[in-house]
């Protein structure tokens, strides 16, 4: 142990780059071009909308026309603003990703803690209800709960938050679990620290980057299941522009208009290759 | 068979690790090294093996029967592996691999292994059964004792017939019964006419295998010649700090005469009665009744598996017995019953800088942040430490902010599970005379663990053991070598 200690300190040290901001340092080069590529991606989701609002606007004698300084990506099938559209529907797809998975995490994180934390009859109706949950298939989940409540737009958020809390309530308790039977836990008990320290310096710091890897990921999935949603025609209801959606709508015209199709393709893409690369290689640990 | 290394010299970067100018090994002599941890002791091993890390450099030649290799060129010894030296790991309980029965780990390193799986295998249970291991061969390594996983390694590291054993700190993390049977392991491969390399920080062992012992310090070799005057009569003031930190050595003011202390009855901090506790099928203990009183200090023995620590945690009330009862003294509560660990490391919050660590305890007590100062200093501690995090410290200081972090609530009873057993002798006297100062300041009631004779008759009034060890003699094999 004392040797391995030896041998640790005797290994060079990272070169500590002292003139770049905190948040630079430390990172690679994959994790700063994604970063650089979700913030453009954030940037069109905000700014877009305002630059073109008018997402709904049909202009009959304008179908199907070519892209222009005007009109990036021209106009659809029904003279609508494709960029404008795009605009809207990658809003949306992000301020529901995130809404769900904060939602799964939250619930999720709470549950978890509190079936390892209490253990007893709180964990086993916590984990039957994890069980069930893992039974059923994810999109099945958030095709009923999008069929009771008729596909608004809280209930596909709803269903899919449903769908993801399970794997953030078994991740937390496993290692919760791990941590509360440990012996620095056991010491803060006898030092009588409280729960509150135990959150914040013994599970917190710990299930953390865990958390976030998660969370990046489960924005990806959620993204993902909704525009497969949109896609097969049961999620977002038309006139309001998805992602799936849209791509659905520009196939027949895929020959006339490819762009059409690939542009929300290509938003997809770029947001998924963003979130994988943001990972951080600490959540090996 | 002979083994001579000649100018040693291992650095990292501009700094000297090890220096030795000459090294002489000849069969049945063994040679022992002892010195502290950070002395260089396990890397002058590694550049023998040609297992150093690859940040390092080594120069130096080393001459095996005649024939000269180039230390810095680590690969050029990997013929020479268990046919010729082969190594004794560290820690052999980490050093076996985890998802292999022991029987096949053993059988792996037979020349034959991979002409003759099945003669391998019949060799290796030989080897075993010979090591009175002859039931542990279809285990895994993580149901056998530190003893038996320790004579696993030594069969996996000598059915290949290598001559030259290098054993690294083989003792360490073993109790007396392990211990004496490792000694007579290792002196079974001296008499069966090997060379033996034995690095180590238990000078217990350097005497019980005799031959020549030489001491390293910062790199360098401060002392060298035959056991018997170096451990008696040492002349270098190093050395005379070595065998001074053994703890039948020690002469402290907290030290007490447990005579002067035979009539003391304080009131009854902690009682427990007809207490039993099982796991599966293992009965650790059954119908003890104990009683602790203030300003005792007791120690709990016994071999490792006996059960000290989890009577320790049952009379703490943090595991309930199987029967009987735990009554604890008004006194405890609030905080004033603390415990230490045998590995620091696991009882601080990994990712918190040590300042929180310890600054959670004052803020939620309401106590004043300059008493860890104080601390601080009168356990002769740099205040810098308190800013890095528990793995970034070595663990005899570690174990120390461990001291302080248990003492800020000034307790009346500290249960200290083994807080030395990973630290070298003297970092262990120096842990314990810092524990022992604020135990003697707050007349605070000491229940320590350990499976370490001395330290207990150094620092406690009396003993209670476990599990009296069953006194079967440990067979040892025959070995003898071709060639020479």
């Amino acid at each position: 142990m004392t040797n391995a200690v030896a041998m640790h300190e005797l290994s060079p040290a990272p070169a500590q780059s002292a003139n770049r901001p905190h948040w630079v340092a430390g990172r690679t080069k994959t994790q700063l071009i994604s970063a650089a590529l979700l913030a453009a991606l954030a940037v069109f989701a905000i700014a877009g909308p305002l630059a073109w609002p008018d997402h709904a606007l049909q202009d009959l004698s304008r179908f199907l026309e070519a892209p222009s300084a005007a009109e990036p990506l021209g106009r659809d099938h029904l003279g609508r603003s494709v960029i404008a559209r795009l605009a809207h529907a990658t809003q949306l797809s992000l301020v529901m990703a995130v809404l769900c998975v904060s939602a799964a995490l939250l619930f999720g994180t709470l549950a978890g803690i509190a079936a390892a934390w209490r253990g007893g009859w709180v964990d086993s109706v916590l984990h039957g209800l994890s069980e069930v949950f893992i039974a059923l298939p994810a999109l099945l989940v958030v095709l009923v709960v999008s069929a009771i409540a008729n596909g608004d737009l809280w209930t596909l958020c709803l269903g899919l938050a449903l769908a993801q809390w399970v794997e953030y309530f078994r991740m937390v308790r496993a290692r919760s679990g791990l941590l509360l039977a440990g012996p620095a836990v056991e010491a803060a008990g006898l030092l009588r620290l409280g729960p509150a320290h135990i959150m914040r310096r013994h599970l917190f710091p710990e299930l953390r980057p865990l958390l976030s890897t998660m969370a990046t990921f489960g924005v990806g999935s959620s993204i993902l299941a909704l525009s497969t949603l949109g896609f097969v025609g049961i999620g977002v209801r038309p006139p309001t522009p998805e992602l799936g959606l849209m791509i659905t709508e520009a196939f027949p015209y895929y020959h006339e208009a490819p762009w059409m199709a690939l542009a929300p393709v290509l938003v997809l893409t770029t947001i998924l290759i963003g979130l994988l690369g943001l990972r951080s290689k600490e959540s090996r640990a | 068979m002979s083994l001579r290394l000649n100018n040693l010299v291992v650095t990292h970067g501009g700094k000297v690790l090890v220096e030795a100018d000459q090294l002489d090994f000849e069969r049945g002599q063994p040679v022992t090294i002892v010195g502290e941890s950070g002395s260089g002791k396990s890397l002058l091993a590694h550049a023998i093996m040609g297992t150093l890390p690859p940040n390092l450099t080594a120069r130096g030649t080393l001459t095996v029967d005649g024939r000269s290799y180039d230390v810095g060129d680590q690969s050029n010894r990997r013929g020479l592996w268990g046919r010729t030296m082969s190594l004794l790991p560290q820690e052999p309980v980490l050093a076996l691999d985890p998802t292999m029965r022991a029987g096949e780990q053993v059988a792996e390193g037979a020349l034959t292994f991979s002409t003759d799986k099945r003669g391998a295998r019949r060799a290796a249970d030989t080897l075993l059964s010979a090591l009175g291991l002859g039931k542990a061969s279809r285990a895994f390594p993580h149901t056998l004792s530190g003893g038996m996983a320790q004579r696993v390694a030594f069969a996996a590291a000598t059915i290949g017939g290598a001559p030259v054993l290098i054993a690294d700190e083989p003792s360490k993390g073993l109790d007396q019964r392990a211990r004496t049977e490792l000694a007579e392991l290792l002196r079974s491969h001296l008499d069966g006419g090997g060379v033996l390399l034995t690095i180590t920080h238990d000078l217990d062992l350097a005497r019980g295998l005799g031959g020549k012992v030489l001491v390293m310090k910062d790199a360098h070799v401060v002392e060298h010649g035959p056991a018997g005057r170096v451990l008696a009569q040492p002349e270098h003031p190093y050395t005379r700090r070595l065998l001074a930190a053994e703890p039948s050595h020690w002469r402290h003011p907290w030290m007490r005469n447990p005579l002067d202390v035979a009539e003391r009855t304080g009131a009854v901090l902690v009682s427990g009665e007809g207490l039993s506790k099982s796991f599966g099928s293992e009965q650790l203990f059954s119908d003890l009744s104990l009683e602790v009183r203030a300003g005792e200090r007791i120690a709990l023995s016994g071999p490792s598996g006996s059960g000290k620590t989890t009577l320790g945690n049952v009379l703490l009330r943090l595991l309930p017995p199987d029967t009987g009862t735990v009554q604890h003294a008004d006194v405890l509560k609030r905080g004033r019953l603390q415990k230490l660990y045998q590995d620091p490391a696991l009882a601080f919050p990994p990712r918190v800088q040590l300042k929180d660590a310890l600054g959670d305890v004052v803020r939620r007590h309401g106590l004043d942040l300059s008493r860890i100062e104080e601390l601080m200093g009168s356990l002769r501690l740099a205040p810098e430490l308190l800013h890095r995090r528990p793995g970034q410290i070595s663990g005899g200081e570690l174990q120390r902010i461990a001291i302080i972090r248990s003492m800020l609530l000034e307790p009346a009873l500290v249960f200290a599970d083994e807080p030395t057993s990973r630290l070298d002798l003297i970092t262990q006297e120096e842990t314990m005379r810092c524990l022992m100062e604020q135990v003697d300041r707050l007349d605070c009631t000491l229940v320590l663990v350990t499976h370490d004779d001395g330290l207990a008759a150094a620092v406690t009034d009396r003993s209670v053991t476990l599990g009296a060890a069953s006194s079967l003699p440990v067979p040892v094999p025959e070995v003898q070598f071709a060639g020479g």
